[in-house]
């Protein structure tokens, strides 16, 4: 109960069994009521949510929509231990984050057979995959582009740890394969439980990153197009991303991509619109690249999930689409420009430097603030967070007309994962430790997301570089959508006895070492 | 101006009340401890819920 970052045992706050902590952390006065107050507006926002009656009937038909009682908890999670400049950014961008799911909920159900039924407002709807790069939604100002695996699987699982796992288990008592990434087959699960809402006058499917993303996709496609009568474009963006002879067919796919979109949404491309976005996508890069030089110091500010989860957020689902992104970037530019200046710390002590490499665990996402609090490990970046830092033609010329194509495929091509786990060798493996020179890292966090066959190859070559370059490695474990593969504290186990046995150290807080959190949403 | 104070008393009391109530609510997490008793109430709902099952 402690204004001084650090004072608290947070490993208190847990209760054996519940899904739910024993109370909110006192932080001194100023960040309590700073965070009490971004608790009311976190409430408004879900009570205006469910002020709307179909809003409410979908909270009744769609299973997923459970997991939103713990839209508070989340947030929690993710502020543990944080004052001061940290708490507000980690406030700027979850409480974005909520908000823009929010409005993606209500425009899902406005336009959904089953709920809103609003055929007007469905005619203007695109749909797009979860894990996809929506620019070439950037010039389509007028349309909607949404996702309905977003808040379905996605969130769902940042809200709840067991959210996919009924998904998981419909999928697989179909027929479906058990040893593909959870996460596309979770998304198959939805669509092959009746679960997905309906809506939209086409959708735009992409080669994401796997074997088990075409499988889902497959699934998914199925039903829109041969039931639900909604046209599905595959768009196919090469996996070679860094070979300069994949770049005019990535471009062909952009722009088959859009005249689809024209011809069932009858809506023209407007280069107005797409350049105002590269604009804000320019910015958030910038923005972006300013808080990982921060990073580079012995005073990195804008890092952890704080960095993992608003990168995956504003780099790809949102894309220079919302200018309210835009605002949140200065904000959190100017925090931690502020806590820089200050020489401020997250945390009452930084033991060890680390780049988080590989998939992280989607239901543990609040692992990084752990590793800061229970073991004092900073993770500096990590690999979903490197993505491109390519700045957009902004300038509408005929030439930059052409330009934008090519960006646009780029961007499809670099997507969030896929930019790192394909592209080859150079992309996965060197990269890493040029990144573990650049950011003065002293220990290399490596997520094997046990699923994923993009990453399980590399695992020796991995090692091989380590010990080369006589960095610390730990492989930490955990199958992305799947507690019950491997419980958090299976995860958090990993950690103690490599930090406990090769490191020789004592955790900075041992209060949280272990935790009764297997029922915790 | 006595009832402008007057008026000025009632909205302060009710700010404070108000206060108190949701600060309570905020610091005992008591909001996600309701919520946590729903959750298993409508995970039975859903199970009821007839559904076109097919891949």
């Amino acid at each position: 109960m402690a204004k001084q970052v650090g004072a608290d045992r947070l490993g208190d706050f847990y209760k054996e069994g519940s899904r739910v902590r024993k109370r909110r952390e006192w932080r001194g006065l100023v960040d309590t009521m700073y965070d009490y107050s971004r608790w009311l507006g976190i409430m408004m926002t879900l009570g205006k949510f469910v002020m709307k009656p179909r809003n409410v009937k979908a909270m009744f038909r769609y299973r997923w929509m459970a997991n939103y009682l713990a839209v508070p908890m989340m947030v929690d999670r993710h502020t543990q231990g944080l004052r001061g400049e940290y708490l507000r950014i980690c406030h700027e961008e979850q409480d974005l984050v909520i908000k823009d799911v929010a409005n993606l909920l209500d425009s899902l159900f406005r336009g959904d057979r089953r709920i809103g039924n609003d055929k007007k407002f469905s005619d203007k709807v695109v749909l797009v995959d979860e894990n996809e790069m929506t620019a070439v939604m950037m010039g389509f100002p007028t349309l909607k582009c949404l996702s309905r695996e977003t808040p379905s699987t996605y969130v769902s699982v940042l809200l709840n740890q067991r959210a996919a796992c009924h998904y998981i288990d419909v999928a697989q008592e179909f027929g479906l394969a058990g040893d593909v990434c959870p996460m596309p087959e979770a998304e198959a699960g939805v669509s092959i439980d009746d679960d997905a809402p309906i809506l939209g006058a086409c959708a735009i499917q992409c080669n994401t990153t796997c074997d088990g993303s075409l499988l889902g996709n497959g699934v998914i496609s199925q039903r829109l197009e041969h039931e639900d009568g909604i046209p599905v474009f595959q768009l196919a963006a090469p996996l070679r991303h860094r070979e300069d002879d994949v770049q005019e067919y990535a471009a062909q796919e952009i722009r088959n991509a859009i005249a689809f979109i024209e011809k069932h949404t009858g809506v023209k491309w407007d280069w107005g619109a797409y350049f105002e976005c590269a604009k804000r996508v320019n910015y958030a890069t910038k923005c972006r690249l300013e808080w990982l030089e921060m990073n580079r110091t012995p005073y990195p500010q804008v890092f952890g999930s704080n960095l993992a989860l608003y990168t995956e957020t504003n780099y790809m689902a949102i894309c220079g689409r919302i200018a309210a992104f835009e605002k949140a970037d200065t904000k959190i530019t100017k925090l931690a420009r502020q806590a820089y200046a200050k020489k401020k710390m997250a945390a009452k002590e930084y033991r060890h430097r680390a780049i988080v490499w590989g998939v992280q665990s989607h239901y543990y996402m609040d692992f990084l603030v752990w590793l800061l609090n229970c073991w004092g490990i900073v993770p500096l970046t990590d690999m979903l967070s490197m993505v491109s830092t390519k700045e957009l033609v902004t300038e509408d010329t005929p030439e930059n007309r052409e330009q934008a194509i090519y960006d646009m495929a780029w961007l499809t091509e670099n997507m969030i994962m896929r930019n790192r786990t394909h592209g080859g060798y150079k992309v996965l493996l060197d990269e890493l430790w040029e990144f573990v020179e650049m950011f003065n890292a002293d220990m290399v966090i490596l997520w094997e997301h046990m699923s994923c066959k993009a990453l399980d190859g590399m695992h020796g070559l991995f090692e091989e570089k380590a010990r080369e370059k006589g960095i610390p490695l730990v492989w930490v474990s955990h199958d992305l959508f799947d507690p019950r593969i491997i419980s958090r504290q299976g995860v958090r186990d990993q950690i103690n006895s490599f930090m406990r046995t090769v490191m020789q150290e004592e955790p900075i807080d041992p209060s949280l070492e272990i935790l009764p959190d297997d029922q915790s949403w | 101006m006595s009832i402008f104070l007057h008026v000025l008393k009632i909205i302060v009391i009710v700010i404070a009340i108000l206060f108190g109530v949701t600060f309570t609510v905020y610091i005992f997490n008591l909001d996600m401890k309701l919520t946590a008793a729903i959750e298993p109430w409508l995970l039975k709902h859903y199970d009821k819920i007839d559904r076109d099952q097919h891949l």
